[in-house]
């Protein structure tokens, strides 16, 4: 990049285009210095690790929320989970089951709402999206403005304070290191490898970003008989071989 | 801290319509599902000779401290159990289980089990939320098949806020939700009082053999729906979330690296899905699914949205006609014909044993249109869904022979004159007590022997794979088996503590009568009761004696089951007093039955297996039988295809096995020595009323 003209760029361009980079690399100067940013764009910086999904992988048995909750409260309880996995046992394949992981927005419009900053990017883990449960007073502005269904905050009923994801920064009943430079309870339980976890921003532009497809390259996968294709379907002919592909 | 409890049991009186608690202290000693459910039938059930659908019958239906938990494989499952209505010739005492997520909710709502008593005047179905119990009408449900109910319940619950989160009631904390609730229900078979009835949970999960959908219909009761927003009290969660990483060695989830693909050998290291996916359309796309906290999600998700859940005999029923009829491949049909099963809520094994049965008949030209057993059942679509959809209808509402049919086989086979003659060539299956063949009791004699003292089709699995499936699939396919037969009785010596016996791998023709046989089976009658059936840990992936990726092939079993246990209780318990508890509830339950008036002189099998060798074609899905022998101290896998047993020698033999439990050798019946020390000197006193205490 060169000294140039500053120019505006969308919020939509800029992250989309900056990639895995993040905001605080752009502040800080450096290679792209040349950006002249809008006031609004920059307020909160990016997180350093998301969680990704395939739903044509998962199997709904729920072991993440399992896991999930115990790592963090002690108890196994599906409505303390940070993730949350819908299933319609009678949906069809690949319908039926969802899994709605925490996106660590770029742009989190639960850090936004937070009138006490209880719900706040945590530059000591990261920038990862998280409660402090010592701020929350209980307003659940958060889980109002997550612009996702179900809401990827949740109101915890026994220590009356929101809670959401935090990639396991703050797990206090593992014997693992979580956070982004650690491990993720869920994707080290689920055993299908239904959850990945990346460093890089996923895109922005609906779902793509954060569910793709884990299936493909898995041994596992095409041995036991499941389709890989993106689309859920068999990328070899249709009952060509015993097994999956 | 105690984890895994609760603390509460509901009790229900549909009579009355009396909600109320029990503690779950009082019956902790047992562990939970089934020695809680047998211990609570034994206290609130007074006279055991009533009949199934005597409105007195007590139906527990039970979880374990492991449930909703994150202990791999026990998680989902709840035990069921009461009178049930298809044991023949004496309708036993016994259970029945089923996956998916029902006793997680039962946790997550603040409770142990649920204990069901009387009958409702209308029919009710029970809502649970948290600890908020009601006994609605069933208006608009009634009449529904399993699917339709479990939606319509779902709409009336959580309307439309299933997939966000749904608040139990108005106050903050009240505790809130993105799930659905969790129903058991019975369908159309269950509201006739079919003996053939189950009750399903979710998709395919199903209570299938007891006929108690029929015990359900007989209360007037169509479902009970548990949501539950709690969470399960884990006395150490960091051993916990540990045991279950180290669970996933032994697992195919912990090799995506190193996968060993197939073989038949371990249950808990199997691929996901197998309990589906060769058995529908290899060309249908779909995707394993699993119960509450499994690691193996042994069932699938079909891209037709058919059968989505099922598995195993839910399949075999039809799969190998379907194949027959479409040129050697499973297709869609398969599919649409479990839907139905499933949907209707009818038992997969009465059924096979039916349409055996049928087609046998009708090729004898005995069953059909104008024949002596006159039916206009469309034998010419036999492999397409058409028949079977004619076959359910038949049954659940009583046309023709699906009158007699509706009764369970024993009795439809009474009514017709036949049950000695078919069931002594052996057409009509029947292994003991109404339960059709599972597997063969006279080459897999644990399983017939467990069958036979017990009350039902065991349906463990133990051994199964390892004595039966994988030699016999390697001497067909010509590949060595996964452990010589020798070993496998190394590994068993070690594992199948307190008798720890290499012997009790011998199927050979002197083996099968032997004590050590003996052994092998009071094993499995006290492990199964304890670590499968109370503590809940699943058929399909427990035991774990051997496992491919095990140290020298040695499985979890004696370490897992105590492992789990001990994280989520904060218990101590040892592998070996889990099996003292098994052998306890195992004498509460021979009690029970002996109550209900079970001699020695009744444990006999049906006619065919003492008279006709064993081939296939029995069950739709066996193939010739190679197991483990001991011949001259020398060790080989063998055929043993051919036999029969020999009448004196499974008399003789049954005097051994009574001999070992400490029960009476002329009647079966437990002294009061052997009760005592097991401390149910009160079971003893009981018997000793009846006169019915072994000496």
């Amino acid at each position: 990049m060169t000294d140039k003209e500053p120019k505006q760029v969308s919020r939509r361009e800029f992250v989309t285009t900056i990639g895995g980079v993040g905001v605080g690399a752009v502040l800080g100067g450096g290679l792209l210095r040349g950006y002249f940013l809008p006031d609004q764009v920059l307020a909160i910086p990016a997180s350093k690790g998301y969680l990704l999904v395939d739903t044509k992988k998962c199997a709904g048995c729920a072991s993440c929320m399992l896991a999930c909750s115990l790592v963090h409260t002690g108890e196994t309880n599906l409505s303390l989970s940070r993730i949350q996995i819908v299933n319609d046992p009678f949906g069809a394949f690949p319908s039926g089951v969802t899994q709605e992981q925490c996106r660590q927005c770029p742009f989190p419009a639960c850090v936004e709402a937070c009138p006490t900053g209880a719900l706040h990017a945590d530059a000591t883990n990261g920038n990862v999206r998280t409660v402090d449960p010592a701020k929350c007073i209980g307003c659940e502005r958060c889980i109002g403005a997550c612009p996702f269904s179900p809401a990827r905050v949740q109101w915890n009923p026994e220590e009356k304070h929101a809670q959401k994801c935090d990639l396991c920064a703050n797990a206090p009943h593992w014997s693992q290191k979580g956070g982004v430079g650690g491990k993720q309870a869920c994707v080290e339980v689920c055993p299908m490898h239904a959850i990945a976890f990346t460093k890089d921003i996923p895109l922005q532009n609906g779902d793509e970003g954060y569910q793709i497809n884990l299936r493909k390259g898995s041994v596992v996968w095409a041995a036991i008989g499941m389709p890989l294709g993106d689309d859920g379907e068999y990328t070899l002919a249709p009952g060509a071989l015993p097994i999956g592909g | 801290m105690t984890g895994g409890y609760t603390g509460k049991i509901l009790r229900i009186d549909l009579t009355t319509k009396a909600v109320s608690t029990i503690d779950t202290a009082k019956y902790e000693q047992y562990g939970g599902g089934h020695g809680i459910g047998s211990a609570i039938f034994w206290d609130l059930c007074k006279d055991k000779t009533i009949k199934a659908f005597d409105p007195a019958n007590v139906l527990t239906i039970m979880t374990s401290p492991l449930s909703g938990t994150l202990a791999p494989a026990v998680a989902g499952r709840t035990e069921l159990q009461g009178i049930g209505a298809q044991g023949y010739p004496v309708e036993w005492f016994t259970r029945s289980n089923f996956g998916g997520r029902f006793s997680g909710h039962l946790k997550y709502a603040g409770w142990d089990g649920v204990v069901i008593e009387g009958k409702s005047d209308k029919p009710v179905w029970i809502d649970i939320r948290n600890e908020k119990v009601e006994i609605v009408s069933a208006d608009g449900i009634w009449g529904l098949d399993t699917t339709e109910a479990q939606e319509e319940i779902w709409r009336r619950v959580e309307g439309s806020q299933v997939g966000d989160w749904n608040a139990l009631g108005s106050a903050r904390d009240g505790g809130r939700t993105t799930q659905r609730p969790a129903v058991l229900t019975m369908g159309h078979a269950g509201e006739t009082m079919s003996r053939m009835a189950a009750l399903l949970h979710d998709s395919g999960n199903g209570a299938g053999q007891g006929a108690f959908g029929a015990v359900f219909g007989s209360k007037n009761l169509k479902a009970i729906s548990v949501l539950g927003t709690g969470g399960v009290t884990i006395a150490d969660p960091k051993a916990l979330m540990d045991a279950r990483m180290w669970s996933m060695q032994y697992a195919v989830a912990g090799h995506e690296k190193d996968f060993i693909p197939a073989g038949i050998g371990s249950m808990f290291a199997a691929n996901p899905g197998s309990g589906a996916k060769a058995y529908g359309p290899s060309e249908q796309p779909a995707v394993p699914m699993g119960c509450l906290g499994c690691h193996k999600d042994c069932r699938v998700r079909w891209k037709s949205g058919a059968s989505n859940g099922s598995s195993c005999v839910d399949y075999f029923f039809y799969n190998s006609y379907d194949a027959a009829k479409h040129g050697g491949k499973q297709t869609q049909a398969i599919l649409d014909s479990t839907e139905m099963l499933q949907r209707a809520g009818l038992n997969s094994f009465q059924m096979e044993g039916a349409i055996l049965w049928l087609n046998a008949l009708n090729k004898l030209g005995i069953v059909g249109p104008g024949k002596q057993l006159d039916t206009d059942l469309p034998f010419d679509q036999l492999g397409e869904s058409s028949f079977v959809k004619a076959l359910i209808d038949k049954i659940v509402n009583k046309k023709d022979i699906g009158a007699d049919l509706h009764e369970g086989l024993a009795l439809a086979a009474v009514k017709w004159g036949r049950y000695d003659e078919d069931t002594k060539s052996g057409i009509l299956p029947l292994q003991t007590w109404n339960y059709p063949q599972h597997y063969d009791a006279r080459t897999e004699v644990e399983w017939g022997y467990g069958s036979l003292l017990g009350d039902r089709d065991i349906n463990e699995h133990d051994f199964n794979t390892l004595v039966f499936w994988s030699p016999s699939i390697a001497a067909l396919s010509g590949v060595q088996p996964p452990i010589t037969a020798e070993e496998l009785s190394a590994i068993m010596a070690e594992k199948l503590s307190p008798y720890n016996d290499p012997m009790m791998m011998d199927y050979s023709d002197e083996g099968i009568y032997s004590e050590a046989m003996a052994k092998l089976v009071a094993w499995h009658r006290h492990y199964t009761r304890f670590y499968k059936q109370s503590l809940a840990y699943c058929d399909w992936a427990w035991s774990d004696l051997y496992n491919q990726y095990g140290p020298k092939g040695r499985g979890m079993t004696g370490e897992g089951e105590p492992k789990f246990f001990n994280a989520v209780t904060g218990k101590k318990l040892t592998f070996a007093e889990g099996m003292e508890i098994g052998r306890k509830i195992w004498n509460l339950d021979r009690a029970i039955w002996i109550l209900q008036g079970r001699t020695r002189d009744m444990e006999v099998f049906t006619d065919y297996n003492y008279d006709v060798g064993a081939v296939p074609g029995f069950t739709t899905y066996e193939m010739p039988y190679v197991m483990p022998v001991n011949e001259n101290g020398v060790w080989s896998y063998k055929s043993v295809a051919g036999r029969k047993l020999d009448r004196q020698k499974v008399e003789d033999w049954k005097t051994l096995f009574f001999k070992l439990e400490g029960w009476d050798v002329k009647t079966g019946w437990p002294t009061r020595a052997t009760l005592s020390e097991l401390g149910l000197g009160f079971v003893a006193d009981e018997l000793e009323k009846q006169k019915k205490l072994g000496s």
